[in-house]
């Protein structure tokens, strides 16, 4: 398959208040990013769970986006701290397997950040785009 | 060793204790197996050398309610630490009888090893941490010291691709047996993640990329928890590295936040807390 | 199985113009436990939401998916529309067709077509997990907490109090009335301050059902809405308020005088004192710090030695009421309330940083809250606008505007608001003084955009002489008896050098002093600048993300008088539309654990960030968390957190999740 005709599975978890939001003004300011990504709205960054991540792999994902405030504005107060916490140790483990770290990307995205929405969606589709698609894809459990 | 039969005497005698839980002889005459001893009588039939390889922390987690005593090796005594972290036992519940160890061997059945195990060798804690009878002269402690973690670095050094090839070749051999969630003192889940049929994480088919998933998943469910006795790499029938697993993400807990499990009777583990400021590199 | 129905609204043209909603629906039908489809122009429109109606009822349906804008636009609309049907709000998902997918993949409508349709797969996914969800009810305790006397905070009392209800009104201060009642006259109508004010505060001080606290501080805010318990720190006045008359001896004859905060600097005030005539209670209070008899009382208690007795308690002696008591002590006193309304102010910022400008050294530059008490005719110079240094009157004086505003290099780059028009103002007042004054305005834009503003503004100009220069000011220095102010006027194009005989500076609002604290005691968001944050800058501009916490006036922003009143109304009437309930409807999405699988690691617990679960022993003695439904604000932390995953998030519980996640490109 030629690197141009691939095109990566996303999934992307969004906190509702901040960058649920951000997407949304991505939508209304009418910015332009890839395809490929599919949002699942989450309260708060902190309730991604590493099951759901390794799950979404397993589904097929080439990458996953976990999407939160900026640290200090979370709208609990302090959800995106433990979820920073989390998803790095996770994301290590990760490469510590053979998962390359590039394809978990967790960004804090605020509600009016539409346009770096829809950067950070379209960085991402880029560089998974050059990784290539994860090795094996076992779809259904 | 007869300090360990005194002790023991003295705990069931007075009913301090209705059972302790030590290391008995293997029926090889060589090794070692775990000895839940009831009478004063049977005292005598404890022992202790370096074929006691076996946390039997686990068996606490049998016996809430009643009072045990418990012959321990400095990392059996952490993960009473993080049992009593997480209120699983109660401290007033179980006689520690700490025992400082200079480490123990490999063992099958009838067979006893030479050397130290690996663990041991690259282990800090050589005197328990909680105790309430201590057998063994407290020795000094050697440092940390990088090579601690050579083994977890000699994955680190493969590429991303032979890292995969080496732990697909492992999980194929996965039977999930689950031995190594039965032995694990942390692992106490009344119904466990990997059981759940709603939702279902983990499905019932054994084939290396659902194994990989219960192998990741129980492993990061040790963060900060882990206490490094090996016991699930000892117990996996198939010769599975899991204690590479573990001891990652022991030292991404000690580099990233400082943190080493079981050491106090109090205290946060990393994944409850956070610092604001703290660089993790994501976001940044 | 579930009678699923899918809709799909075209949204005029937004999502039917990219995304080819017949074919999505086509593929709908197809998908797992759909039972019906239909596409609307509008969705949200009335017919919309009644085709959606009779959809439901006719063909039974027990689950709905409605792909159109963002939940975050019609989620209660068509929550609305599902109950109005029958079937309970919560068995409805919105997929995101419009801001996710046309909007954003226009230039491609094929791919914005497959997105689409897997976006409906996804909701289906979900929706199929939903279950019925019932909100809660809980008690409301009708009581009001007001944090700030300004008057903003003033208004918000006597709102609340007048429609019934009791508010205690909490003060910092030893009086209320704020920066207002430091002011001379107002913009842009030029009435006293005091005298528009302290009807105000009369009325907050004897209205019956406000409970005015001052020299006190909120210390603690538990709870939630309906439902706070507040921990009040009452200072001790060592003045019994109850016996005192007002009658001003002590204050009149006590020795030690002290910098007075209220008059800036600019004058002095009494140990024992009222901060200024018409204070709100008209009681004084002891400054612990400077009072001769406690210093002397602290530090025989600290066992110093040597000193003899101050010939002191001249206020004891006095005072015919025998109020003063010196065994008062700071106490805690526990409150519980419904709702609370912060209006606590602001403070202005300080020009020290200023180097360029003297850095304080000059006594002769001053703020314009303090020329306010120049010439307040109550103030430290009985009205008299004289140079602190000489006390002569001056004859030229230069104002500098945006002084720690529109200052990126000071952190400070908002502007201020007021400035303008009461640089304006003050250049009036000047001139109504003293008709020799020339006044000199060093100015980067005038900003009069109210109602008579730039009337008034263009005033100052016209017909009070005062002279407008567009630029800014890079030095001021002392030379004799002027200060030299070099600036720039940039519509002349030349520099300019101006002996000024006063320098007002005209200097940018902030949050008062312990903003950040407290709104970490209360748990709400602050800004970089500590500023309070609204729940919404437009649509909710006196409420915070905590439901049962309101804010008014400037520690929200710089505003004016006007404003901080029209707040402190709409506070008032957020507060009163929450008592006038008599039940409060809790948010049903909240998480629950369930007993069977929890170890009682108390890990949630430890995570929860809104201390909403607790710690229960059970008949046979192990321990189980157990979430407070009130308190839960359904972030999910605790579902991500439990190992054994006892804890679920209802309305994202871990099935619906990972529904979404294996339906993913099938």
């Amino acid at each position: 398959m030629a690197v141009e005709d691939f095109q990566p599975r996303m999934v992307g978890f969004l906190c509702n208040w901040c960058s649920y939001a951000g997407a949304d003004m991505a939508g209304t300011s009418r910015m332009s990013y890839p395809p490929n990504i599919r949002i699942i709205r989450v309260p708060c960054s902190g309730r991604v769970d590493p099951l759901l991540i390794v799950k979404a792999f397993q589904q097929g994902a080439d990458g996953v986006l976990v999407a939160g405030c900026h640290p200090g504005d979370c709208h609990y107060v302090e959800g995106n701290y433990y979820a920073r916490r989390r998803l790095a140790l996770f994301r290590l483990l990760l490469e510590f397997i053979g998962i390359d770290p590039r394809r978990l990307c967790v960004e804090w995205v605020s509600a009016v950040e539409g346009k770096r929405f829809s950067q950070v969606v379209t960085s991402f589709t880029e560089e998974l785009v050059r990784l290539g698609p994860r090795s094996e894809v076992q779809v259904g459990a | 060793m007869q300090q360990i039969r005194d002790k023991a005497k003295e705990l069931l005698t007075s009913q301090a204790v209705d059972c302790v839980i030590g290391y008995g002889r293997a029926t090889d005459g060589v090794t070692s197996r775990p000895l839940f001893v009831y009478e004063p009588e049977q005292v005598e039939e404890l022992i202790f050398d370096k074929t006691c390889t076996h946390n039997l922390t686990k068996y606490l987690l049998n016996r809430r309610g009643k009072k045990t005593g418990i012959v321990v090796k400095p990392c059996d005594s952490r993960a009473i630490n993080v049992l009593l972290n997480e209120e699983e036992i109660k401290r007033d519940e179980v006689y520690i009888i700490g025992v400082v160890c200079d480490g123990v061997v490999e063992t099958r059945w009838n067979q006893v090893g030479e050397e130290k195990q690996a663990r041991c060798q690259y282990c800090h804690q050589h005197t328990p941490v909680v105790y309430d009878f201590l057998v063994g002269e407290p020795p000094e402690e050697s440092p940390p010291a990088p090579e601690d973690y050579a083994a977890v670095a000699e994955i680190e050094a493969k590429s991303l691709s032979e890292r995969e090839a080496f732990w697909t070749e492992h999980f194929d051999r996965c039977c999930r047996c689950y031995a190594c969630r039965q032995v694990c003192p942390g692992c106490y889940c009344t119904e466990c993640f990997v059981d759940r049929l709603d939702p279902l994480w983990v499905g019932i088919r054994i084939a290396p990329e659902e194994n990989r998933i219960w192998h990741t998943i129980r492993a990061f469910h040790l963060a900060g928890r882990c206490a490094g006795c090996n016991e699930c790499e000892r117990v996996c029938p198939m010769n599975i590295p899991l204690s590479l697993l573990n001891r990652k993400l022991v030292k991404e807990v000690d580099e990233l936040f400082g943190f080493q499990a079981g050491l106090n009777e109090e205290e946060m583990q990393p994944l409850g807390t956070f610092k604001k400021e703290e660089k993790l590199g994501i976001g940044e | 199985m579930a009678r699923i129905g899918v809709f799909i609204c075209h949204c005029g043209t937004n999502i039917g113009g990219v995304v080819d909603i017949p074919r999505v629906l086509e593929a709908a039908k197809e998908m797992p436990q759909v039972v019906f489809v239909d596409g609307n122009k509008y969705t949200c429109s009335e017919p919309g939401q009644a085709s959606v109606r009779e959809a439901i009822i006719e063909n039974q349906l027990d689950k709905v998916v409605i792909g159109s804008c963002s939940p975050r636009m019609h989620e209660r609309t068509f929550r609305n529309t599902v109950a109005s049907a029958g079937l309970n709000p919560y068995l409805l998902e919105i997929a995101n067709l419009r801001e996710h997918c046309s909007w954003v993949h226009g230039y491609d409508k094929e791919e914005a077509t497959a997105k689409a349709i897997e976006l409906i797969k996804m909701a289906v996914a979900k929706v199929s997990r939903h279950e019925a969800l019932f909100p809660k009810e809980a008690g409301i305790t009708k009581r009001a907490l007001v944090i700030g006397g300004g008057v903003a905070g003033s208004q918000a009392a006597l709102d609340i109090a007048n429609a019934g209800y009791e508010v205690v009104l909490v003060e910092r201060e030893p009086t209320i009335g704020g920066r207002m009642a430091q002011l001379d006259k107002t913009f842009p109508t030029l009435d006293c301050s005091a005298c528009i004010l302290a009807p105000k505060m009369v009325d907050v001080g004897q209205h019956p059902n406000i409970t005015l606290r001052t020299y006190a501080e909120v210390r603690k805010v538990g709870g939630f809405v309906g439902n706070f318990e507040v921990e009040i720190l009452q200072r001790a006045k060592m003045v019994d308020h109850t016996k005192c008359t007002g009658c001003g001896t002590c204050w009149d004859k006590c020795p030690e005088k002290v910098d007075s905060e209220f008059d800036l600097g600019l004058g002095k005030r009494t140990a024992i004192y009222i901060p200024f005539p018409q204070a709100v209670p008209p009681k004084p209070v002891i400054d612990t710090d400077h009072c001769r008899h406690i210093k002397y009382r602290q530090f025989m208690e600290e066992g110093g030695e040597g000193k003899p007795p101050p010939k002191c308690l001249i206020c004891e002696k006095l005072c015919p009421a025998e109020a003063i008591d010196w065994s008062q002590q700071d106490e805690i006193i526990t409150e519980k309330f419904g709702a609370i309304v912060v209006a606590t102010g602001f403070k202005t910022f300080d020009y020290t940083a200023y180097e360029e400008f003297g850095g304080g050294r000059y006594p002769d530059v001053i703020t314009s809250l303090q020329l306010e008490r120049l010439m307040n005719a109550a103030g430290p110079t009985d009205g008299e606008v004289v140079r602190p240094s000489d006390g002569a009157h001056p004859k030229t004086v230069v104002f500098i505007s945006c002084v720690g505003s529109r200052d990126e290099r000071k952190q400070r780059s908002y502007c201020s608001k007021v400035c303008c028009m009461y640089m304006a103002k003050h250049a009036i007042m000047l001139k109504e003084h003293d008709p020799d004054v020339q006044c000199y305005i060093f100015y980067i834009d005038i900003r009069a955009g109210g109602k008579d503003f730039d009337e008034f503004a263009r005033r100052a100009q016209e017909e009070y002489g005062a002279l407008y220069l567009r630029g800014r000011v890079s030095k001021i220095y002392q030379d004799c008896k002027k200060l030299i102010v070099l600036g720039e006027d940039t519509l002349m194009g030349r520099p300019v050098e101006i002996p000024a005989d006063l320098v007002v500076l005209a200097t940018g609002i902030e949050p008062s002093d312990g903003a950040a604290e407290l709104a970490q005691t209360i748990n709400i968001s602050y800004d970089t600048h500590n500023f309070f944050v609204e729940a919404h800058v437009k649509l909710r501009p006196v409420e915070t993300q905590m439901d049962g916490i309101f804010l008014a006036g400037c520690c929200v922003g710089p505003r004016d008088i006007p404003e901080s009143v029209a707040q402190g109304s709409a506070a008032a009437s957020k507060v009163t539309d929450l008592f006038s309930q008599e039940r409060l409807v809790t948010d049903p999405m909240v998480a629950v654990i369930d007993a069977m699988k929890c170890t009682g690691c108390m890990l949630c617990a430890t995570i929860c960030p809104f201390n909403a679960i607790d710690s229960q022993t059970t008949r046979d003695g192990r321990i189980m968390a157990v979430v407070n439904e009130s308190l839960c604000k359904g972030c999910g932390l605790c579902t991500a957190a439990c190992r054994p995953g006892a804890a679920n998030l209802r309305g994202f519980t871990q099935q619906q999740l990972l529904a979404e996640v294996t339906s993913l490109w099938q």
